[in-house]
């Protein structure tokens, strides 16, 4: 028998990320989806702003790895709920496995939600996990022409960081043609220069964390 | 590179969708893929057919049908097409504006027909 259909194949990433979406408006909590290269500083920044930040904010990370729970449990030392996701070689989140971290977590007045993806600068870009934003992180580290590269990670996240902005000294990183390029793909795209390592620049970032929350809260 | 879960997705989709119709032994799955879909065809297959193996739909065919790229540039309307991601970042013939093409056809991952008993 032949059967014509007309179905959606990730239609099951939709509805999950549509209700990660429902349960995190209808409590107002801000959930951001945090894209990188490996190693291009995710969960320094998140160390850092747990840290910085504990006092004002409840925050919980979803940490999403191909293996160990590492990042959990450095998250963790700063006093945030953590709850760790192994991919076991799985290149991206989805909407499911993070439905499923949630259910791990203590909601309850909570005010961010961080979900730190897999290293990767492509798939997790086409998995929606229910987020309010891509914030995308690229270390100087990396090369300047990133966002060329990657230009779809560029064109749909709300904020990029240019991270280790203390190694500029020490690498033929342009900011400055690494800032056009992101900001031809997206001109809305808020850009912050920062180094997880020493501080430097932070306190841009966590005004635009202040005002998109409070965006959040007021949609509620 | 996430062809396994996409394939685990479709499978289920098309047993979901033979089943409704009393069908339990798919044989040919079609499928329309965009060309920003993201899909490497040789690499779903390979994962379609290991997910098959040693099942009841053990040989069903996988048809992968690609979706031309069809982008709207948002400043000035001309519909234009191209080839690969770069094509989204490219100048619009129309106004040369290089950010915002609506991505017409291109993004679907669809299922289209099943053949099943
Ligand atoms: N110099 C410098 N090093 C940094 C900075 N931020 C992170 N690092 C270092 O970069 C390395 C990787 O940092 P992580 O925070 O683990 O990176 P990640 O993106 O979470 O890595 P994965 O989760 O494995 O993808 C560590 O050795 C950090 O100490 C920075 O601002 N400056
Ligand atoms: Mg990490
Ligand atoms: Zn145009």
């Amino acid at each position: 028998m032949q059967i014509p259909v007309v179905r959606n194949v990730l239609e099951a990433n939709d509805k999950m990320a549509a209700e990660v979406r429902r349960e995190l408006a209808s409590r107002g909590i801000l959930a951001l989806n945090l894209i990188s290269s490996p190693g291009a500083g995710k969960t320094t920044l998140l160390e850092r702003t747990l840290r910085d930040l504990g006092g004002e904010f409840r925050m919980a990370v979803i940490e999403g790895d191909l293996q160990t729970d590492n990042d959990a449990r450095r998250v963790s030392a700063t006093g945030a709920q953590a709850v760790q996701i192994n991919t076991e070689g799985g290149c991206h989140l989805n909407s499911n496995l993070v439905l499923s971290a949630m259910e791990q977590l203590d909601l309850a007045g909570l005010d961010i939600l961080f979900i730190e993806n897999v290293g990767n600068l492509v798939c997790p870009v086409e998995f929606d996990c229910g987020e309010d934003a891509k914030v995308a992180i690229l270390s100087v580290a990396e090369g300047d022409d990133k966002p060329e590269k990657y230009p779809l990670l560029f064109n749909l996240a709300k904020a990029m960081l240019l991270n280790k902005v203390d190694l500029l000294p020490h690498v033929d990183f342009d900011t400055a043609r690494a800032r056009a390029h992101a900001t031809r793909l997206n001109r809305d795209l808020a850009v912050f220069e920062v180094s997880a390592r020493d501080g430097s620049g932070m306190e841009a970032w966590y005004d635009w964390l202040r005002r998109m929350r409070e965006t959040k809260r007021a949609q509620r | 590179m996430h062809e396994m879960s996409v394939a685990m997705s479709l499978l289920e989709l098309a047993e979901e969708t033979a089943a409704a119709q009393g069908c339990t032994r798919l044989m040919r799955v079609r499928v329309e893929y965009g060309a920003l879909a993201g899909i490497m065809p040789e690499a779903l297959e390979l994962c379609f057919e290991a997910l098959t193996r040693g099942t009841a739909h053990e040989g069903a065919a996988l048809e992968l049908v690609c979706l031309p790229l069809r982008l709207r540039c948002v400043f000035c309307g001309t519909v234009f097409g191209g080839e690969g991601q770069e094509a989204r970042f490219t100048p619009c013939p129309g106004c040369g504006e290089v950010a915002g093409h609506v991505v017409e056809q291109g993004k679907e991952l669809l299922l289209r027909e099943v053949e099943a008993s």
